[in-house]
């Protein structure tokens, strides 16, 4: 019961925290959507109207009649947005279309020929997702990994390291650190690709294609680990030191439990709730740096379709990517308040 | 805790380079105009700047360039003579040019600027080794750039080399030209290396009204320059890196304050009520926290034309809750103290319980925070300049990576470029690193109340 009532109050909350973001996201964005609905309305009117044109010698209609057609249908456009209507039905029929993910046509990019918002979107999105959560899988394991160990040396020459890794963590940009890998060892030393998912043309074959994406994955994800692995470590060690002044952490070392043992089992265990939030924070945190990274790698992730959606003035692909991102993003805090449930025994099993 | 902040190594090391960064800021304000970001984009203000030139200082390292030599030509003196009931002066002011690279220049020029009508201004050019080279202007126009394939320029060449070789060239290329000007003399000055040594000019006026002088630019346009180059439109890095220093601070520290403050009262008063307003407030909490800041400011954007306070306050409007998390815990740990619950159950009232032991717990969170906040705040406003959505006319370090980005700068080796903007990031963010840390370090223990 416990875990299951857990489950199902976060979903509960979770819910309306989206319902309140997409909220204000679409106040903060009013103007810009309601820009994008008219000139919509006026492009797929244009081209109504061009068609009409084409087949009047077939229709017999006149350009009057043509017009009145014309009205009507960017009227209609405009009603399944209820442009006209009140206030707050406008609000919640357009947030509903944006809820159920309807952005429209982009004005410029395209993915496979279409220009569905939502395809180009679906287009570029997995992309992103291999990339930031093979970083993020990396930089917890190694994060915890070192952490560990260095909360196991604490008070030795480590102690020194910790201003340069805050240094690191805080302020060196993940996009730069790119540049330089790619001057570095993509160009000088030509170690790796910089640039895009695949080598052009693409390898043929399963096994060849995910060894070719591997490989131009390397620098991206060194990139995104080296800014972010030393800040996550740092906070380990210091969630893990202070669990080890615990009293059980004393009593398990009386009983003569190997190092090892209470270092993973009693001590870690414990701590790491805590370490889940620090993740969870770490990831939101990071995700921002790493679409910029996209772009200097030209991994066609969401990352560079913003950078290209801002170059080309394309709004709907803006608008989609930024509600799109919140529901992944919620998503992706949601998953961490389970994990955070399963890790911690006083909610797994319940605590009435 | 000003005395155990100055007891830390990295608290003084991190307050010597804040100074710097104080010091560069006023230099800025007092060495650049304040229509600085005008110029930076005005593609004409840098024509006489060597494009893509890596820093002057390479050639210490081996690499065969040449400097980029400007030489404004000051101390003008006048003298007057009466020729025939004519009067007529003659304004004259020279300068010496030490060269001691051993790669040509790519271009030379002079920029006459005066008030006033000249007829002629004669430009002359002694060699190292002796022997001159005479350029005349006549009726030249103020503030017009002569360069080194202007007629009279070639026109001195060819008598120069008509000196030294007994030939006559007439169609001289630039390179010719520069290779006259910089050349060892003899027969061979076309296909000779530079020469090295004091090359000295001097320049005079002849007008048969009054002429005022300013400042008048003799400039050598190198293939290098200055302490950190140029990029692709030859607009020099360092001076670019000094515009940008003021608004990056900027940023940084109203972000940090305001996310810290508006964070660290928020999550404070959350934790401090307890029970069904904490929850509702980390409901709101998680709201915000759940916006992708990136993509969001970029539609706002579109909207609305950024200025730095719209920017710095849209950034806080988007970060205050990770200090509002970070308060929270902060207040629940004083909550739960038996201190707390026995001035409680005395009847203090619940502001003065807030005021006497909360804040002096959160006061100094907040001073830490604010602190160690401005690296977040300045990387986020040149991150955002870098995809080119920052506050319009406006030099910023994201924005001349933007442009290294662009120009493809990484992969044609143009690393001053990319290296510099991006060292710049992280040293104005070293100091505050620092002294947060060593902040953190010393509240710590009186945080935990223990």
């Amino acid at each position: 019961m416990g875990f299951g009532r857990f489950v199902l109050t976060k979903a509960v909350s979770y819910f309306l925290v989206l319902m309140a973001t997409v909220s204000i996201l679409y106040l903060a964005t009013y103007r810009v959507i309601q820009k994008v609905i008219t000139s919509s309305a006026a492009a797929l009117g244009e081209e109504y109207k061009q068609n009409l044109l084409r087949s009047t010698h077939l229709s017999g209609l006149t350009p009057t009649q043509v017009q009145v057609l014309v009205t009507d249908f960017e009227k209609s456009y405009l009603a399944q947005f209820a442009f006209s209507q009140p206030l707050p039905v406008k609000f919640s029929v357009q947030i509903f279309r944006l809820l159920t993910l309807n952005f429209g046509q982009s004005y410029v990019l395209k993915w496979n020929g279409s220009q569905s918002v939502n395809v180009i979107i679906a287009g570029y999105l997995p992309n992103t997702i291999l990339l930031f959560t093979t970083a993020t899988l990396i930089l917890i394991a190694l994060g915890t990994i070192i952490g560990l160990l260095a909360a196991r040396s604490a008070g030795s020459g480590w102690d020194r390291v910790v201003p340069i890794i805050a240094v690191v963590h805080s302020s060196l940009p993940a996009w730069w650190l790119g540049f330089l890998l790619i001057a570095g060892l993509g160009y000088d030393l030509n170690l790796l690709p910089t640039q895009g998912l695949t080598s052009v043309p693409a390898p043929t074959g399963a096994l060849a294609y995910a060894l070719n994406v591997g490989e131009h994955m390397v620098l991206p994800v060194l990139s995104i680990l080296i800014v972010g692995l030393g800040g996550f470590a740092y906070v380990v060690r210091s969630l893990v030191i202070s669990t080890m002044g615990e009293d059980f952490v004393l009593t398990a070392r009386a009983r003569g439990l190997p190092e090892s043992r209470i270092l993973f089992r009693h001590i870690l265990r414990t701590a790491s709730p805590a370490i889940t939030t620090q993740a969870i924070l770490a990831i939101t945190g990071s995700f921002g740096g790493a679409l910029v990274t996209e772009i200097v790698f030209n991994w066609p992730g969401i990352g560079l379709l913003t950078y290209m959606a801002i170059f080309s003035n394309d709004l709907p692909v803006i608008i989609g990517i930024t509600f799109v991102l919140t529901i992944i993003l919620l998503v992706g805090l949601f998953i961490g308040e389970l994990v955070y449930g399963l890790l911690d025994p006083r909610i797994r099993v319940g605590n009435e | 805790m000003w005395k155990e902040l100055l007891k830390s190594r990295s608290a003084l090391l991190g307050i010597a380079i804040l100074a710097v960064l104080a010091i560069l800021t006023v230099y800025s304000f007092v060495a650049l105009p304040s229509n600085f970001s005008l110029t930076w984009q005005n593609g004409e203000a840098w024509e006489l700047y060597p494009v893509d030139a890596p820093p002057q200082w390479v050639s210490l390292f081996g690499v065969n360039t040449a400097a980029t030599v400007t030489t404004n030509l000051t101390g003008w003196t006048s003298q007057t003579y009466s020729v025939g009931g004519s009067n007529f002066s003659v304004y004259s002011a020279s300068t010496t040019i030490k060269w001691s690279s051993k790669a040509f220049p790519q271009e030379v020029a002079f920029v006459p600027t005066y008030s006033g009508a000249p007829s002629t201004i004669t430009l002359t050019w002694t060699k190292p080794q002796g022997g001159s080279i005479t350029v005349s202007l006549a009726e030249p126009a103020s503030g017009e750039a002569y360069e080194a394939q202007s007629p009279d320029f070639v026109s001195g060449a060819s008598q120069y080399i008509l000196n030294q070789t007994g030939e006559y060239q007439t169609q001289l290329s630039k390179g010719q030209v520069i290779s006259t000007f910089f050349g060892q003399p003899g027969p061979g000055i076309l296909s000779s290396s530079p020469a090295q040594g004091t090359y000295s000019l001097s320049v005079q006026v002849l007008s048969s009204g009054a002429v005022t002088m300013s400042g008048s630019p003799f400039v050598i346009v190198g293939t290098s320059y200055g302490l950190m180059g140029t990029d692709s439109q030859g607009r020099p890095i360092d001076l670019g890196l000094l515009a940008g220093l003021p608004n990056a601070l900027e940023v940084g520290f109203l972000v940090s304050i305001i996310s810290v403050v508006v964070g660290i009262v928020f999550g404070g008063l959350s934790g401090y009520f307890g029970a069904r307003k904490d929850s509702l407030m980390q409901w709101v909490a998680l709201v915000i926290l759940a916006m992708p800041a990136l993509p969001f400011l970029v539609v706002i954007s579109f909207t609305t034309r950024l200025s730095i306070l719209v920017e710095v306050l849209l950034i806080a409007a988007l970060s205050w809750p990770f200090y509002a998390i970070i308060a929270r815990t902060v207040a629940l740990s004083v909550k739960s103290q038996t201190f707390v619950e026995a001035d409680k159950a005395m009847g203090v009232p619940s502001y003065r319980v807030f005021a006497s032991h909360f804040m002096p717990r959160l006061v100094p969170v907040t001073v830490a925070y604010t602190v160690l906040g401005i690296p977040g705040g300045i990387l986020l406003a040149e991150t955002l300049s870098f995809i080119g959505v920052g506050p319009v006319n406006l030099v910023t370090w994201g924005g001349i990576l933007d442009a290294a980005f662009v120009s493809q700068a990484a992969v044609f080796g143009f690393w001053w470029w990319v290296v510099f903007p991006g060292l710049m990031i992280i040293i104005s963010a070293l100091p505050f690193v620092m002294l947060g840390f060593a902040l953190e370090r010393i509240i710590a223990p009186r945080v935990s109340a223990k």
